[in-house]
């Protein structure tokens, strides 16, 4: 048996789990506990968990002190939407191809793709500034879908083809000599068959898109009307103080459409993940 | 025009500068099994692919039914073809794999039904019509995949290694069902194996194939019986045929002399096609298993068992002659008296001796087809 284990490397593999879980969930744990406290009992040395008066009163509260709140969930909701839904218009078919077919510099793009992932969106924000202004898209919507969707196509892509080569090629060769063409293939072939795939790279996508707003709202629009979750709590930065406790609440709230979507297609990311990796 | 006629014409493959098909040609009557083997990478399964248009012809021609289809999509060329991975949609149902073909045409309704229920009937897959691929075994689903080919009436059927993915009992029942099928459907088919006992049992004619060559084409006894060449003589036939060398001294109306080390010399009843060069040449005579006894026989040898293996209905022995590392293969009666460790005298007869040239070419035994043959049962 190759899943044996020691009873003290059973100690150590729980004890590595543990310190990982610990570095990803202190925050949102901090954060939710943030949220509970009152404004004067945020800051307390010594450190303690529990305060006097914690309470869920900035959950009611901040829809009064932003009243525009709900407009930007709504706005962060949206955007992530569209911007999912143009990359997968975009990356189902380039993926396709990619994993199907020989082409000049077919390896090449791939690798491009790969690097324009390491530059990332914050060292080109000044030309994509310039690129907007031009194009008259600055303070639309369309500003922050347009360069979330660009820089989420190139990873999507890599997810996607990696999940389509898996799919036996004579699927394709089968149903191209009962004289199906490439589109009606792509329809009725392989996008059922790759479904779990598509779903992983929306998911993937969704967040992803719901993650960089920030950065391209802030640059590229100033019509408040329009700011996404993230450049919308900015205004519970005050003069004089910042509420934090209704900061980390409206932060939560937030999360909130992201971790549902995630609770329920969570079988699918897990089957998606792993599919193709044993012989079915 | 006939239908269901296919012809190679020096059909060539090559990937860059390395030639996988080197020539072939092909004539194929309507109605006739015919089955590419050979060893992996003799470029059987490729050939197919080029019929099928799945892979690119580099020179040569492909004729179907009198017309050159060589830059045609597969659908135009009038084949169908079964993968041997089945190739079945796993989101579809078995009436709408069978169905894919007619839907792609875009037939109406009742005609689709009409035919998927027709395939259905003939592959005994009528109960099975509203599973998916998953719940089906084995068979079954190489019963789906053939479906999806009858229904649309092909000039000429493809398999590629249908039933190697299949166990041993279910293949024999499926080769069987094909025969059967060959014959209900009077189509022509081609059928791509590696496995010698599928081309023995249904072909019609078989094309072995080496090296991206036709090394013969002939009916499966004439493949057995009179082998070309030395590929084809230990490729066809289980166990595989013994060789041996020998040296040649001559040859006369009777056939060829041959010394045959530590037995002596001998005539076999062969035709020389380079009588002048017999003499002092290094050749090799080929002996089947079955064809070697333990008490009769015109030449004898003299060797040791190391292995014996006892079927019941016979014993198979794998005996080293003395002094050559070569095992040599014999297969006896079930309760043959030979012993592992046990040294015995192997006989066998001049006339059933295969001889081949330094090139591996055969000298062409003096028998009479038409001995061998089946009795006519028509």
């Amino acid at each position: 048996m190759i899943n044996k284990y020691r009873w003290w490397e059973i100690v150590g593999i729980y004890l590595g789990i543990a310190v990982f879980l610990l570095f990803i969930l202190a925050p949102f744990l901090e954060a939710f506990l943030v949220s509970l406290r009152p404004l004067n009992r945020i800051n307390s040395i010594p450190y303690k968990i529990i305060t006097d008066g914690m309470s869920f009163e900035a959950y009611f509260t901040m829809w009064k002190n932003v009243p525009r709140l709900p407009l930007y969930i709504w706005n962060s909701f949206f955007i992530a939407t569209c911007v999912t839904i143009i990359v997968l218009i975009a990356v189902v078919p380039a993926a396709w191809a990619f994993a199907r077919f020989e082409f000049k510099g077919r390896d090449s793009i791939l690798a491009a793709f790969l690097a324009i992932n390491m530059v990332g969106g914050a060292v080109l924000i000044i030309p994509l500034f310039q690129l907007m202004r031009d194009l008259g898209l600055l303070n639309t919507y369309m500003a922050m879908i347009v360069p979330g969707a660009a820089f989420l196509i190139p990873t999507a892509i890599w997810l996607l083809r990696s999940y389509l080569m898996k799919i036996p090629r004579e699927l394709e060769e089968a149903a191209w000599v009962d004289g199906a063409s490439r589109p009606y293939i792509l329809w009725k072939v392989i996008l059922p068959i790759a479904m779990p795939g598509i779903v992983v790279v929306a998911i993937a996508t969704f967040i992803g898109a719901y993650a960089q707003q920030f950065l391209f709202a802030l640059t590229f629009n100033s019509n408040s009307d329009l700011h996404p979750l993230p450049v919308g709590i900015y205004q519970f930065f005050g003069r004089q103080t910042v509420v934090w406790n209704e900061v980390m609440a409206a932060s939560l709230v937030g999360i909130l459409p992201v971790l549902i979507i995630y609770i329920f297609l969570q079988r699918y990311i897990i089957a998606g993940l792993t599919a193709g990796a044993v012989k079915e | 025009m006939t239908v269901g006629q296919l012809k190679l014409d020096n059909v060539k493959k090559s990937y860059g500068d390395v030639e996988v098909i080197q020539g072939v040609s092909l004539d194929v009557k309507h109605g006739e099994f015919i089955v590419f083997v050979g060893p992996s990478g003799c470029g059987k399964s490729t050939l197919l692919r080029m019929i099928a248009g799945l892979e690119e012809i580099t020179a040569g021609d492909v004729v179907i039914d009198d017309k050159i289809v060589n830059t045609l999509p597969p659908v135009k060329r009038g084949i169908a073809m079964v993968f041997q991975s089945y190739a079945l949609y796993p989101h579809m149902s078995v009436y709408e794999n069978i169905a894919f073909p007619l839907r792609v045409e875009k037939k109406s309704n009742e005609e689709v039904d009409e035919k998927v229920r027709k395939a259905a009937e003939i592959l005994h897959l009528t109960p099975r019509l509203n599973h998916r691929p998953g719940e089906l075994s084995g068979g079954q689903r190489q019963r789906v995949a053939i479906g999806r080919a009858i229904v649309r009436e092909p000039s000429v059927f493809l398999f590629d290694e249908p039933l190697s993915n299949l166990d041993a009992a279910l293949r024999a029942t499926m080769r069987v069902e094909l025969t059967k099928l060959h014959h209900d459907l009077d189509a022509t088919m081609i059928y791509v194996t590696h496995d010698q006992v599928e081309a023995m049992t249904m072909a019609d004619r078989i094309v072995v194939l080496d090296g991206g060559n036709i090394a013969q084409v002939g009916t499966p006894l004439e493949l057995y019986h009179k082998p070309d060449n030395l590929f084809v003589a230990g490729f066809i036939g289980n166990p595989k045929m013994n060789f041996i060398e020998v040296t040649g001294k001559g040859s006369d109306k009777d056939g060829v002399r041959v010394e045959v080390p530590n037995a002596g010399e001998f005539t076999l009843p062969v035709t020389p096609h380079d009588e002048d060069k017999i003499a002092g040449q290094k050749l090799t005579l080929g002996i089947r298993p079955e064809h070697t006894h333990l008490s009769e026989g015109d030449i004898a040898l003299n060797m040791t068992a190391n292995v014996v293996e006892r079927l019941g209905i016979h014993t198979v022995g794998y005996a080293n002659r003395d002094g050559v590392d070569e095992v040599f293969c014999t297969v006896q009666s079930g309760s043959a008296p030979i012993k592992a460790g046990a040294p015995f005298q192997l006989r066998f007869n001049a006339k059933d001796c295969h001889l081949f040239d330094a090139d591996g070419k055969v000298y062409e035994r003096k028998i009479e087809f038409k001995d061998l043959s089946l009795p006519d049962m028509n």
